[in-house]
């Protein structure tokens, strides 16, 4: 009796089993179906080694993971070395999907047929972004190619205990006279005006940016970077000429800093404005929750009263997928999953060591700009009052111009400000001498 | 030598090679130059092909022939370059004239075992230890509006001395940490060759009354000849291959032109690889140039 009842008992717990395991597998599948398709393990490919940015590329890797049960490989490389390698890195054996910039710069690569089209992933994300980033993530043939992240406006940022300590008032720098006006006064109290670092090569660029914008307007700007305007023009000059006015209110050793070395010196009060990307706003915040509630920026003042302040250098950080790669599907249903406000709340939801959360302004339009700090309010002001929105000087024009041509022109015009005419004509000249695209 | 006994020579030297012999030997001669031709000619042909062609360094199927196109834009339109240049002649002479002989005294006077001889050498050899790449960072730390010594000035970064951004200076701030490490390497080079001379000549010149510098010039300097050489091709090389401690300091950026720089800053990064591989080949002829000459004038003084 015992051994028949415990050999029922066994078989029926075996069936039971049998059925367990099946539905378990059924359940698996059923799982992976409601999430995306199963595209398998997949490598990601990030553009900086920095602790706020890994935290959040670990978050948003651990909820896409969990959600798909997709292996992701995470490798992760110093963005300089990132930037001048990737030539050959797509050229290789690429990560599926890598961290990259909008604009000229993915358009490069993709005209090279080195990035893998991502239009189905905008059909299904497209419409929790506006326009001007579905453009910036477009290339030349009008397919996307390009997943925005994040975006950050340049702008001139300040201290406000310390505008407030010299009984100055932002709103009142509006146009450039108040600006020389302000700046002059910073220069009587021993401070330095504008902060600025060029040791880089990248970060005065922002600066040549932004005034010939306000000079001589959108249109030519982006004119002259695309090649259909000559460097050799006296708009250009006349971009020397206002950045030669702000020279005695820099700090001396200009190509002996770098961003961060400019940063410093807003950040120890030393100097009263710095024209910077908002992104240093998290480096602010390593430094003390005050230092970063202390951050305040400004558009930058108005030169010709015909352009006003309608324009503004606002690079979008994101993804794109590497053709190269092994598992294209696998990169494109990650970034589907990364543009989605699910992957956005996710990455959102990042804390760094200290256990706070990493600001970010997101590209989606999802992200609720009530939660937004004080410092990212007023970023989302700047960036609402220009019409125009450019990426950046390296972002906007030919990779092989901006870096080993501008970044050295812009140094020896610092070295030699005098030298306005040799400088505009030895770019005009390397512009003409680049190889053809196509 | 006669040429009687230079035949004999001849013949004593040629040999019968056996069959094992003769595989082995094209082993291993043949073996190391496929990878020689393979790794070094190869490449280096290809970089010249390249100088002469306009490609953004992707896919070989949009080369396109320039000519001379990219020289011309260097030679005529590039400040960059000339600047480059001029800073990779300050940094020979200052090697060749004073950081090369400095280099040869200190093994001069540790040669002759004055007190202490044993701290010194060690402790001027002790940088050559440490790779281009390491002395770059060590001396960036002391240097840096924010580093070490504007720190023990008291200087902030808004007043710091401006060790490398300064173009009066900056040359020759880099030139003497370059210096800090040649001279240890010339130094340990000249003291293995002083050892080799022979204790004899120099009491002879002694005896006859040579005082202690006629000695070096027309004794021991002359009596060092393969030395000399390799020290000479050193300082050139070294002078014109200089890229590390600058990379290391400036970047990729042209912070500081020199010419490896410009190599790297237009190879690396995206596109424009033709023109990088247009300074590499000016870079190859003047390092093969002087080089060439030297040891061609030095072979037939030696079979004179």
């Amino acid at each position: 009796m015992s051994d028949l009842n415990n050999g029922i008992s066994r078989r029926s717990v075996l069936k039971g089993a049998a059925v367990g395991g099946l539905g378990l597998a059924a359940g698996g599948s059923l799982l992976a179906g409601c999430g995306s398709k199963a595209t398998g393990p997949l490598a990601y490919g990030a553009r900086s080694v920095d602790a706020g940015p890994t935290a959040q590329n670990e978050a948003l890797i651990a909820a896409y993971t969990a959600k798909t049960k997709n292996e992701v490989k995470y490798n992760a490389t110093e963005s300089n070395a990132f930037q001048n390698n990737l030539s050959q890195y797509l050229q290789g054996t690429p990560d599926d999907t890598f961290e990259w910039m909008a604009g000229y710069r993915m358009q490069f690569f993709a005209e090279q047929g080195l990035l893998a089209d991502l239009t189905g992933v905008w059909d299904s994300i497209g419409d929790q972004y506006s326009e001007s980033y579905k453009i910036a993530s477009t290339g030349l043939d009008g397919k996307q190619y390009f997943v925005p992240k994040s975006w950050y406006p340049w702008g001139l940022h300040f201290r406000k205990s310390m505008f407030q300590d010299l009984g100055l008032n932002a709103d009142n720098v509006t146009n450039w006279d108040e600006y020389l006006k302000m700046l002059d006064g910073m220069k009587k109290k021993g401070l330095v005006g504008f902060a600025a670092g060029d040791k880089g090569g990248w970060e005065a660029m922002g600066t040549f940016d932004i005034i010939n914008a306000r000079v001589n307007g959108y249109q030519f700007h982006v004119d002259l970077l695309a090649g259909r305007e000559k460097w050799t023009d006296a708009k250009v000059t006349d971009v020397f000429t206002h950045w030669a006015q702000l020279l005695p209110y820099m700090n001396p050793n200009v190509l002996d800093l770098e961003w961060d070395g400019a940063m410093q010196l807003l950040l120890q009060k030393k100097a009263g404005s710095m024209l910077m990307g908002s992104w240093f706003g998290g480096n602010f915040k390593e430094q003390s929750d005050a230092d970063y509630a202390d951050l305040s920026i400004i558009p930058f003042p108005e030169i010709n009263p015909e352009h006003g302040r309608d324009t503004i250098d606002a690079p979008i950080d994101g993804w794109c997928v590497a053709a190269n790669g092994t598992n294209n599907d696998g990169g494109a249903d990650f970034l589907k999953f990364a543009g989605d406000m699910e992957g956005v709340n996710a990455t959102l939801a990042a804390k760094d060591k200290d256990g706070k959360l990493i600001p970010m302004t997101s590209a989606n339009s999802g992200q609720d700009t009530a939660s937004y700090d004080p410092f990212q309010k007023e970023q989302l002001a700047v960036m609402a009052e220009a019409k125009y929105i450019t990426q950046f000087l390296d972002r906007d024009t030919r990779p092989d111009f901006a870096g080993p041509v501008v970044g050295p022109a812009i140094q020896s015009w610092f070295k030699n400000p005098k030298d306005v005419a040799k400088i505009q004509d030895t770019l005009q000249k390397q512009w003409e001498a680049l190889p053809p695209l196509a | 030598m006669s040429s009687t006994a230079k035949d004999i020579n001849k013949v004593s030297r040629r040999r019968a090679f056996s069959k094992a012999d003769r595989t082995t030997l094209s082993a291993f001669v043949g073996i190391p130059l496929f990878f020689h031709l393979l790794l070094v000619w190869i490449p280096a042909l290809l970089t010249i092909l390249l100088s002469f062609t306009y490609w953004s360094g992707i896919s070989i199927n949009r080369i396109k022939w320039a000519g001379l196109a990219n020289y011309k834009n260097i030679f005529f339109d590039t400040p960059a370059f000339w600047e480059a240049l001029k800073n990779n002649v300050i940094w020979l002479g200052w090697f060749g004239l004073i950081a090369t002989p400095l280099g040869i005294l200190l093994a001069y006077q540790i040669d002759r075992q004055i007190r202490g001889h044993k701290f010194y050498e060690t402790a001027y050899y002790l940088p050559v230890v440490l790779s281009l790449a390491v002395t770059g960072i060590i001396w960036n730390f002391l240097l840096r509006p924010d580093g070490f010594v504007n720190g023990l000035m008291g200087r902030d970064i808004d007043n710091a001395i401006s060790f490398f951004g300064n173009y009066n200076i900056n040359i020759y701030v880099i030139l003497t940490i370059a210096s800090w490490r040649h001279i240890g390497y010339i130094m340990l080079l000249y003291l293995a060759g002083l050892k080799s001379v022979d204790l004899s000549l120099r009491e002879a010149s002694a005896l006859d009354g040579a005082t202690e510098w006629q000695t070096f010039k027309k004794v021991v300097f002359p009596s060092m000849k393969p030395v000399n050489i390799i020290v000479i091709v050193i300082t050139i090389i070294e002078s014109l291959r200089a890229f590390d401690i600058v990379y290391i300091i400036y970047g990729s950026s042209a912070g500081f032109p020199i010419l490896g720089t410009l190599v790297f800053q237009n190879i690396a990064g995206e596109g424009a690889s033709m023109k990088g591989a247009a300074y590499a080949v000016i870079l190859f002829v003047l390092s093969i140039g002087p080089i060439i000459a030297y040891l061609r004038a030095t072979f037939k003084s030696d079979v004179q």
